[in-house]
């Protein structure tokens, strides 16, 4: 049968993925937004599964929002990343060092 | 179904607000680009009316609403109502910087305020869910004010830094509610901190979880480790958003810390005790000694901040009462104390020039001996010199954690803010004893001026009688 | 194995593959599509956790929305991908140990028994006429209401942020305006008559 482990382990893959993303991709930011989108994909699937197992939907509710929320964060995301891009003519982290100190 | 329709009565100081903002992004399409005054007043007027709203509907009794979503508390009265006050300074002090900077836009305001509006749906939540929102509600707006000055390059780096941090932090701490929302059921506080109680402190799953919703919590305090956010973000916004940043947002921290940590997770005491003790450990030392390097006046203050967030923190842990009436009366003089400080270097800046190196300080006696004053007054205030105000906000956290037998954390905090008055009291060497590099006289208006005044002088006045604020804060928290 | 658990080992794997493709992918734009991979898939896994809703709205909302956002900016900005990969393989070794380190540090808090099926038994299938979407939205809009009131303030948020942040007037740019070209008359608008000398 399929267990509640089962979906908390692949949450836990896709969590683990994506933070291990944030290492490899430090320069390149738009694959570190694709990364936390990951991250909440990786939260949602726990909920869902929880969600399921509890025989509540409470849980199902909380992935709605946190999908609203994820819409909404990824437009100021990227609406950020273009006035970079602008102002920079680069998205490479390295080349971010305006503020040190 | 059944659905009855709950009373927004409770709910009314969001509403008005909400609805006063959209009114003021639609108005503020009409106005001419000389009339933007008007979108600002009707700020001023809204944030006003709201401290009013919130006086005349608060009540003695804590009141849940909206199925659990919603609970309204006199400490969330307390803060919302310090809330709009401090971003009605803010407001007031950015005004003439916006302007001499083609900032002054609708925009700002509207963004300022659906920021404000988040922070007071943060301090009156009562489930993990609406917690959520309003720290999202308030992160969002934040990041877009950060890169409000779109020529900017550092402003624009600055946003996206906070922007990655932020969103990874968000989702940590998502990934902890999920895990104790699996181990107890429930996303409303009440229910959780009772499942939490009956299924005991042992169960791996809840701590594993706490451990996540910390790590989201230290990451909006700009606690040590998760800091690196701060001197970036106070460093490349336009000052008159790290104004903003870097005051209300603390006491938004504070109600976070709060809520999720001794409303949902209070049973969890002793685990989520050792992780702040690490955190304001960590922020008091590095807070205090990076500070001493800096040049940057804003980046000073970012790393001030980071220590100052240590002492918040250490009320919070001490888990008494006391000690979180210690930790909200330092959040709000904290964030008092930074409207000012901020306040000093808007004064300071004008058209084309940012007052933003410690060398812009040099002699400001000369200049204006009044705000040298006052800048006294602030730094001292920061640095805990009695007899202002930051001497008694410090001496109620270290009484409150010394009350719970943790006697070596209270040296540690003392001995790091005698670290701190040297970065403090070294702007007020330059200001008083060296000579001016520059005479341009200030060019603040009337309204500026006196609400810094008042700003500098509460330092002073708060410090005669702390008890006005604190017996306020006490309150509050004793009907948690 | 029953049927149920083969479905989902095979989704989960693909899923798994899909997410290590995204963080390793040289160019932007193939990360962006295995994402997509990756959001399909795991709409497939939900529909398995019988959050029937949620998995369409996944795809409509994520796919249809979220990442065309995304492949649309990959594709506007001139990315230079030969420097961004500059460090990726020094980086490596490290990602992977922590990676490892997370998953094993997980497995073992999850694993510990509190949610195995004698813990949380599997849930019987619902019955057929039970409706995911209406029982959601029956909660939504009463006792979420709060809640969802104040993800719209949200959405709004970041409406006026984007526009605020990248909207810039470009006098060069031509576009239509509707209300002028109705109101335009066939008489004097149209037609310009000019007088002229005849000519041979």
């Amino acid at each position: 049968m399929l267990a509640l482990t089962d979906f908390l382990m692949l949450g836990a893959i896709l969590f683990s993925l994506s933070v291990a993303g944030i290492f490899l991709n430090r320069k390149n930011v738009i694959i570190l937004l694709m990364c936390i989108e990951l991250m909440l994909l990786a939260v949602n699937i726990n909920f869902v599964a929880f969600s399921h197992f509890h025989g509540d939907t409470v849980g199902q509710v909380f992935v709605f929002f946190i999908l609203t929320v994820a819409a909404a964060e990824a437009a100021i995301g990227l609406a950020i990343l273009v006035v970079l891009f602008r102002n920079r003519r680069t998205i490479n982290v390295e080349d971010l060092d305006t503020l040190k100190g | 179904m059944q659905f009855e329709m709950p009373s927004l009565i409770p709910v009314l100081p969001e509403l008005f607000l909400l609805t006063m903002t959209c009114v003021i992004l639609v108005v503020d399409l009409f106005l001419k680009e000389e009339q933007r005054v008007i979108s600002y007043g009707l700020v001023q007027i809204s944030l006003l009316l709201s401290v009013c709203i919130v006086y005349l509907t608060s009540g003695a009794e804590a009141e849940v609403i909206f199925y659990g979503s919603v609970i309204r508390d006199p400490m969330g009265d307390v803060l919302k109502v310090a809330i709009y006050l401090i971003s009605a300074g803010a407001f007031l002090y950015s005004k003439d910087y916006l302007l001499d900077r083609n900032l002054f836009k609708g925009e700002f305001y509207v963004l300022g305020l659906f920021a404000v509006l988040g922070m007071t749906v943060m301090v009156s939540a009562n489930s993990f869910l609406t917690v959520y929102l309003g720290l999202e509600l308030l992160a969002l707006s934040l990041y877009a004010l950060v890169a409000f000055d779109r020529d900017s390059k550092a402003g624009s780096e600055a946003a996206m830094k906070y922007f990655v941090l932020g969103a990874l932090a968000s989702g940590m701490l998502l990934y902890g509610i999920s895990m104790i929302y699996g181990a107890t059921g429930s996303i409303e506080f009440p229910q959780v901190a009772k499942a939490v109680a009956e299924t005991g402190m042992d169960n791996m799953v809840l701590v594993f979880g706490l451990v996540f919703v910390v790590i989201g919590l230290a990451f909006k305090f700009g606690a040590v480790p998760l800091h690196m956010w701060v001197p970036d973000v106070y460093h490349g916004a336009p000052t008159a958003v790290t104004l903003f940043i870097g005051s209300t947002p603390k006491i938004a921290a504070f109600a976070l810390a709060m809520r999720l940590l001794v409303d949902g997770l209070e049973p969890l005491h002793a685990d989520w005790q050792g992780m702040l003790v690490i955190l304001a450990v960590l922020s008091m030392a590095l807070g205090n000694v990076i500070a001493i390097a800096q040049t940057n006046i804003k980046r000073m203050l970012a790393y001030s901040t980071i220590s100052h967030v240590g002492f918040i923190l250490l009320g919070i842990l001490a888990g008494t009462s006391k000690g979180y009436t210690a930790a909200m009366f330092y959040s709000i003089v904290y964030a008092i104390m930074a409207l000012g400080g901020f306040g000093i270097v808007l004064l300071l800046s004008r058209r084309g020039f940012e007052a933003e190196n410690l060398d812009d300080y040099k002699g400001l006696h000369d200049r204006s001996p009044w705000f040298a004053a006052m800048m006294l007054l602030l730094m001292f205030s920061m640095a805990g010199v009695p007899p202002t105000v930051g001497f008694f906000a410090k001496m109620f956290v270290l009484e409150a954690v010394v009350s719970i037998d943790m006697t070596w954390l209270a040296l540690v905090g003392v001995f790091f803010s005698i670290i701190g008055v040297y970065y403090y009291l070294r702007i007020v060497k330059l200001m008083y004893f060296d000579k001016p590099t520059d005479d341009t006289p200030l060019t603040a208006g009337l309204d500026t001026r006196i609400a810094l005044s008042v700003n500098g002088l509460m330092m002073l006045a708060l410090g005669m009688f702390p008890a006005a604020i604190l017996s306020i804060c006490a309150a509050a928290v004793g009907s948690v | 194995m029953t049927f149920e658990l083969f479905v989902f080992y095979v989704f989960a794997a693909i899923l798994v593959f899909a997410a290590t493709m995204v963080i390793t992918r040289k160019n932007p734009v193939h990360s962006a599509l295995f994402l997509v991979l990756a959001f399909f898939t795991s709409a497939a896994i939900w529909l398995l956790a019988e959050a029937e809703f949620l998995a369409i709205v996944l795809v409509l909302v994520y796919v249809g929305a979220v990442m065309v956002l995304f492949l649309f900016v990959v594709m506007m900005l001139d990315i230079d991908i030969a420097t961004m990969r500059a460090g990726f393989v020094k980086n490596l070794p490290l990602a992977i140990l922590i990676a490892i380190a997370m998953v094993i540090e997980i497995f073992l808090v999850i694993g510990s028994g509190s949610f195995s099926l004698d813990q949380f038994a599997a849930p019987l299938p619902l019955p057929a006429d039970y409706n995911n979407t209406a029982s959601l939205g029956n909660i939504l809009y009463t006792e979420y209401m709060y809640p969802f009131e104040v993800a719209a303030v949200i959405l709004l948020v970041a409406i006026i942020a984007a526009i605020g942040l990248t909207m810039r007037k470009r006098p060069e740019s031509k576009y239509q305006d509707p209300s002028k070209q109705v109101r335009v008359k066939k008489g004097e608008d149209r037609i310009t008559v000019l007088k002229m000398d005849a000519e041979d």
